[in-house]
């Protein structure tokens, strides 16, 4: 249907779409209706033309065929209102005498059964005959019994309008019923309409209104978005508070040393410089990665092979004589509910962890099985004392206080799989080498 | 040993340049991505020190001006964004090694011999069979469309097997002692999802199996 286009309004396309049907249902119907009076009212004319002529000749048997006998004055038009015709041989009796004009030629006529006469001059210029032939003690009778049709279709008309009257009261009715509900279901769009309004002008915080089921998950979907940029507003604030402050101080001593004409720069002071700016270094990347995180996010995904490729491949150019390898079962195109940064980040850092520290190959498997979304890397070095497994890159361990090579990029991972709800296990592999594991949740959770 | 230094920041520059230069290094420098673009091309250096962000113009675009030039000498990359797609975007362009700023001077030194060290002896080989090309330095397989698939240690080393003979039968034993270290104990199957992986990067055709006696090449000239 071209002429609907969906997108344009609700009300439109329901308005476009029910108030035609309506009226030529409507219409419809009261045609049909039209269509089985006339059938009615015709089947009924006939039926008794039929029982009249069975009547008649009834009655001529009684009369032993005196077509006199039939003559029974006014009672008969009364009771039967119709004329009828009679013949037996050469003796003929019409009644009443206004139709003898239009009878007795159908009493020579051949046929026998309904005789439909339309359009016939004089009074009566629409009527249907039934004729009958019969043999009465070898002399030939014939029984033609008629009604005039103008009166009955004059009825039938008026009935008709009636209907055509009453259809179009319906009708109205009808309308009126498809414009309140449509009325009544559009009073929440309506209503979500203002609240986002409202939002939008500051008078509100969250769409907090009764909305129908259809609505409710987009209504749902707004709020959260709404709390998700609310966090980030707070902890990108605070990132930048704490931020400042750790490196404001560091800042203000360098620049006062430096400043000191006087004081020859020994090589104990440059070494405290140098110790202040790796500080700053490192107070700014570590507040940077954490507001370059996504976390978990609707509508962004990675494909996770294609990533992971990418990646052994240039671990495999920068440490040459070992080797890096993918195992998976998964297509390059498969994709992952993790935002790309997010998820390279993840793999970039347990895979140059383990190429730092693999004797001749790493492993990596991707896979997804019922506990989640499986990433595993293996490589065939020294592995970690199992005491400090569980401590490995956590939270709250100065990054010099990590075993040496493994710590910074594990806390990065431990950092990023936690806003995924995710679970990061690190153990020793088969070959004693070191291996992460990382379970992510098949389905973030918002 | 000469050095090609691309830097900016005149003090960082300046300071390097003294540092390198200290270490046994005849250095270059400059700091345009136009002049390093010329130098590189004109000069046989042995080793370069590129940073990413220079005032005209992206580091990456020169290094892949370079590298379609034929200009093969180890490149390492400086750059102040430490994410992954970076590195691995650096790698792909032709560079050898990246070093994230703030770095240690000695931590550069010793990044800078090992791909000297790296370097030693290495000539720009590529494997061709039929329209495809196998560059053995970088790992890198170029179909006929021209596009290039990074390949893993395992992936490589079988392609470079079965592209060095096209047309040559090789059973799966003599894949997989060609593939393989001794100590690892790989199956069949590990072979077949191999080809499998290669097939799917170098078309069905590309690769051919004889069932029950191994793969060959396929070079469709």
């Amino acid at each position: 249907m071209p002429w609907i286009d969906l997108n344009r309004s609700i009300r439109r396309t329901l308005l476009i779409v029910l108030l035609p049907a309506a009226i030529a249902l409507m219409g419809a119907a009261w045609v049909i209706h039209g269509a089985l009076l006339e059938r009615m009212a015709h089947s009924f004319v006939e039926d008794r033309l039929r029982e009249e002529v069975g009547f008649l000749r009834h009655r001529l048997n009684q009369a032993h065929g005196s077509v006199e006998a039939l003559n029974t004055g006014a009672y008969f038009e009364q009771v039967l209102h119709h004329a009828f015709a009679v013949r037996v041989g050469s003796r003929q009796y019409v009644s009443p005498s206004s139709w003898s004009s239009l009878l007795v030629p159908l009493l020579e006529e051949s046929r026998t059964g309904f005789i439909r006469r339309t359009g016939a001059d004089g009074e009566i210029s629409d009527y249907l005959a039934y004729r009958e032939t019969f043999e009465r003690q070898g002399r030939e009778a014939v029984i033609v019994v008629a009604e005039d049709l103008s009166r009955l279709g004059a009825s039938q008309r008026e009935l008709h309008i009636w209907t055509a009257v009453v259809s179009a009261v319906l009708l109205g009715l009808l309308v009126l019923v498809i414009w309140i509900a449509i009325r009544l279901s559009l009073a929440s769009v309506a209503r979500l309409q203002a609240a986002l309004k409202e939002l939008q002008q500051g008078e509100r915080e969250r769409l907090d209104i009764e909305t129908p089921a259809e609505f409710q998950p987009l209504v749902g979907q707004l709020n959260q978005l709404l709390d998700t940029l609310d966090q980030r507003l707070i902890r990108s604030r605070e990132a930048l508070a704490n931020l400042s402050h750790s490196v404001k101080t560091p800042i203000t001593a360098v620049r006062q040393v430096l400043e000191e004409r006087e004081q020859p720069l020994d090589w104990d002071m440059r070494q405290q410089l140098a110790r202040r700016l790796s500080d700053i270094d490192g107070q700014l990347e570590t507040e940077m990665r954490r507001s370059r995180f996504a976390g978990a996010q609707a509508g962004k995904g990675a494909a996770p092979v294609s990533q992971a490729r990418e990646l052994l491949w240039m671990l495999g150019r920068l440490y040459p004589e070992k080797d890096f390898e993918l195992e998976t079962a998964m297509a390059d195109e498969h994709r992952w509910p993790i935002e790309e940064y997010d998820l390279n980040e993840i793999l970039g850092n347990i895979l140059d962890n383990a190429g730092k520290w693999a004797a001749s190959s790493v492993t990596l498997s991707l896979r997804e099985d019922e506990t989640g979304l499986v990433i595993e890397a293996s490589d065939d070095g020294p592995g970690v004392p199992q005491e400090q497994l569980a401590t490995l890159g956590a939270r709250g361990q100065r990054l010099d206080e990590q075993a040496a090579g493994h710590g910074l990029g594990l806390a990065i991972v431990r950092d990023v799989v936690r806003r995924y709800d995710g679970r990061v296990v690190f153990d020793l592999s088969d070959s004693g080498g070191f291996r992460a594991r990382i379970v992510l949740p098949e389905r973030i959770s918002l | 040993m000469r050095l090609l230094l691309v830097e900016d920041d005149s003090l960082l520059a300046e300071s390097l340049e003294r540092q390198l230069s200290a270490a046994g290094f005849s250095v270059d420098s400059i700091a345009t991505a136009s002049g390093a673009s010329q130098l590189g091309r004109q000069e046989d250096y042995r080793v370069v020190v590129l940073d990413l962000g220079l005032p005209d113009g992206n580091g990456l675009d020169v290094l892949r001006k370079w590298r379609s030039h034929g200009v093969t000498m180890p490149v390492l990359i400086l750059t102040a964004r430490g994410d992954w797609q970076d590195k691995v975007s650096g790698l792909k362009a032709g560079a050898d090694d990246y070093l994230a700023k703030p770095f240690q001077t000695e931590e550069l030194l010793a990044r800078l011999d090992a791909l000297i060290r790296r370097s030693e002896g290495r000539v720009d080989s590529v494997i061709a069979a039929g329209r495809f090309r196998l560059d053995e330095n970088r790992q890198v397989l170029e179909t006929p469309d021209g596009e290039e698939h990074p390949l893993t240690g395992t992936e490589f080393r079988l392609l470079r097997c079965l592209m060095s003979r096209p047309g040559q039968l090789f059973s799966k034993e003599k894949l997989l002692e060609q593939v393989y270290n001794l100590d690892e104990s790989p199956s069949h199957n590990a072979i077949e999802a191999y080809i499998r992986r290669l097939r799917k990067l170098a078309g069905q055709e590309a690769i051919v199996t004889r069932r029950g006696q191994g793969y060959m090449f396929n070079a469709m000239d």
